[in-house]
């Protein structure tokens, strides 16, 4: 048993049972009120668009929050606490989560992070080739999308549309393209959020990229590690609060590592940066879920390591990567 | 010949809805209209006014709060305001009255915006407000509306207990009554009819109302109730192709393979 205690998979148990909690948690643990939802602000994909979630992520009050509250402020139809407030407790309860667990909400509880995972396995069993890592090029182009999502799609637009500058469809952008709200719905039987619309070229526009995007999503994730996370507009929201979370990856290595970069090819997100020398620090990037891979494939004693506070919980070391490594050939096969 | 036919069994059924049962039906004057705007809390051209359909008898109504405390209500003639909303979620509100041998009762919900009582909204449909009752299980999910051709569960309930194999009967305003009958445990699975005219693509489509009635005998005395809420007309049959939607998916990802191909022809990455 003890051959197989590995860190991936120890996530993939935490991930599973977080997509039951996630996508059917209604079923059992909440209702599928708003009001009965763990915190209605979760930092990951967990939809609101799925009637038996367990919870829902924190976009979609934020969406709605730019378009019928602070966009009061520009109105003037309300007082500033009016305005503010529900945008408040949103943010201070994602600030929460992120210091308890930081960007781990991607790594280990995502429905999304884990579905696409979950297709990437298929794809590897189906004997597709997997592209081993994107370029640096490549990824350098690709990082600025999800901030420009985030800005546009989950606030710019909600705002322009609460101020009365654009139509109603740009009320929730974000939602109207995210493939999480596709598959989670489809995951719980429902059909109806597969569409195309004809109510104007805005909302037939949106539609068009959410089915487009799902179906490229699934293509892409068959052989690309988690496609759709390159752009997802919730890495951005954690980053803002990733300096005070409890969990990080940090990083002591410096002539060992010189030559290795194990851990940027075990790398899902292809964080190149994670190669470089670094003593003693937090190396959390933007683009990091968390998932521990660099870790445990990172060949030399205590050159990465998860943290908790003042307490390292999780250490590269010869052994672990020895194991990880002859598990990893048996996968694949 | 078939339109004459179709105007005429509408006309009958417009005639009918309703007929003889207390309900619920949002008041669209000016008044109540005006008030739910000062309030807060109700959706766009919402009214903050009711009227209990067909009153009679020594009547009553009340507001059941999101956290489940009562408020009573004050009739002025058949119709009656509410307060301003102090917290968002669900209300209730419930018409009562009696005459000799009859007991008659109204129940609806709203939801309104604001910050939310500590109290899950199944509390609040679970708790007992009228002997005979109509139960949703569950209502709409806050700020959702009920839409056509969707089924919904309801819990026909006398006095705390469900009653098994009973008639709900549902009413529009275009479709005459349609039976459905509760099982076991209860419950009845009610599908809502798509049944409006001149629906325009997107969301300009004002609600209409149905009505679920439900009656009971028990000691002599004649129980009927009703539930009554607003529904709209559902997306997908109007204007929102799932067929194309599915097609649209198929694409995108027949795109993601052609991506694979590309890559691995040596192509530059994904
Ligand atoms: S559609 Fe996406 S962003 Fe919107 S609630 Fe669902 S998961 Fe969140
Ligand atoms: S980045 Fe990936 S894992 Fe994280 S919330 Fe987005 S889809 Fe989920
Ligand atoms: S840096 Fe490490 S923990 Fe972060 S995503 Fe990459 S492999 Fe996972």
């Amino acid at each position: 048993m003890d051959k197989f205690l590995t860190v991936t998979a120890l996530r993939r148990v935490v991930q599973l049972t977080a997509f039951f909690f996630f996508v059917y948690g209604a079923t059992v643990f909440t209702t599928f009120y708003t009001d009965d939802k763990l915190t209605q602000a979760l930092p990951a994909l967990s939809c609101a668009y799925d009637m038996k979630s367990g919870d829902y992520c924190a976009l979609i009050p934020l969406q709605h929050q730019m378009d019928h509250r602070v966009s009061t402020l520009f109105t003037g139809d309300s007082g500033i606490m009016q305005a503010l407030m529900g945008t408040a407790i949103t943010v201070a309860t994602v600030a929460l989560l992120i210091l308890i667990l930081n960007k781990a909400f991607c790594g280990w509880l995502c429905p999304l992070g884990f579905f696409q995972e979950s297709v990437g396995m298929i794809g590897t069993k189906l004997g597709m080739k997997q592209l081993p890592s994107l370029s640096v090029e490549t990824v350098n182009k690709i990082r600025p999308v999800k901030w420009f999502i985030f800005l546009f799609l989950v606030l710019i637009f909600p705002l322009l549309t609460g101020i009365g500058m654009l139509g109603h469809e740009w009320g929730s952008p974000f939602c109207s393209i995210c493939p999480s709200r596709i598959m989670t719905t489809l995951a719980v039987g429902d059909m109806n959020q597969l569409y195309i619309s004809q109510a104007g070229w805005g909302y037939t526009l949106l539609s068009l990229i959410a089915d487009l995007l799902f179906g490229l999503m699934i293509a892409l994730a068959l052989f690309v590690r988690q496609p759709f996370c390159r752009i997802c507009p919730i890495l951005p929201m954690q980053t803002l609060f990733k300096k005070i979370g409890l969990l990080r990856l940090v990083k002591n290595g410096s002539s060992y590592c010189e030559g290795c970069s194990n851990c940027v090819k075990a790398c899902p997100m292809d964080i190149y940066e994670i190669g470089n020398p670094a003593v003693n620090a937090n190396i959390t990037h933007t683009d990091c879920t968390l998932c521990g891979r660099c870790v445990e494939f990172c060949p030399h004693d205590g050159v990465m390591s998860f943290k908790y506070g003042p307490a390292t919980i999780l250490t590269s070391s010869k052994e672990s990567f020895k194991k990880r490594s002859k598990i990893d050939k048996w996968w694949k096969g | 010949m078939k339109n004459v036919l179709l105007a005429l069994v509408l006309g009958t059924s417009l005639w009918a809805y309703g007929e003889g049962v207390l309900y619920w039906a949002p008041h669209g004057c000016d008044t109540g209209k005006a008030a739910a705007a000062a309030h807060g809390g109700h959706g766009k051209g919402e009214s903050a006014m009711f009227a209990a359909m067909n009153l009679e008898g020594n009547a009553t109504a009340r507001l059941v709060l999101p956290d489940l405390s009562l408020r009573p209500l004050r009739f002025d003639r058949n119709t009656v305001m509410l307060p301003p909303p102090k917290m968002g979620g669900y209300y209730a509100l419930v018409a009562e009255s009696e005459s000799p041998g009859n007991v008659r009762s109204a129940v609806r919900y709203l939801s309104l915006f604001g910050r939310p009582a500590d109290v899950s909204p199944t509390r609040l449909t679970a708790l007992p407000k009228t002997a005979l009752e109509i139960i949703p299980d569950p209502l709409h999910r806050e700020h959702d509306r009920y839409t056509g051709s969707k089924t919904y569960r309801f819990v026909a309930m006398f006095k705390g207990k469900p009653l098994t194999n009973v008639p709900l009967v549902l009413e529009t305003r275009r479709s005459g009554a349609q039976t459905f009958t509760s099982g076991p445990d209860g419950a009845a699975e009610v599908t809502l009819p798509d049944d409006f005219a001149n629906v325009t693509p997107g969301r300009g489509n004002k609600p209409s109302e149905f009505l679920l009635t439900l009656r009971h005998e028990e000691g002599g005395i004649r129980y009927v109730t009703t539930f009554s809420m607003p529904y709209s007309p559902n997306p997908n049959n109007h204007w929102q192709s799932q067929e194309w939607g599915a097609a649209a998916a198929a694409l995108g990802f027949l795109g993601g393979l052609f991506l694979y191909r590309r890559s691995r022809k040596g192509g530059q990455n994904g």
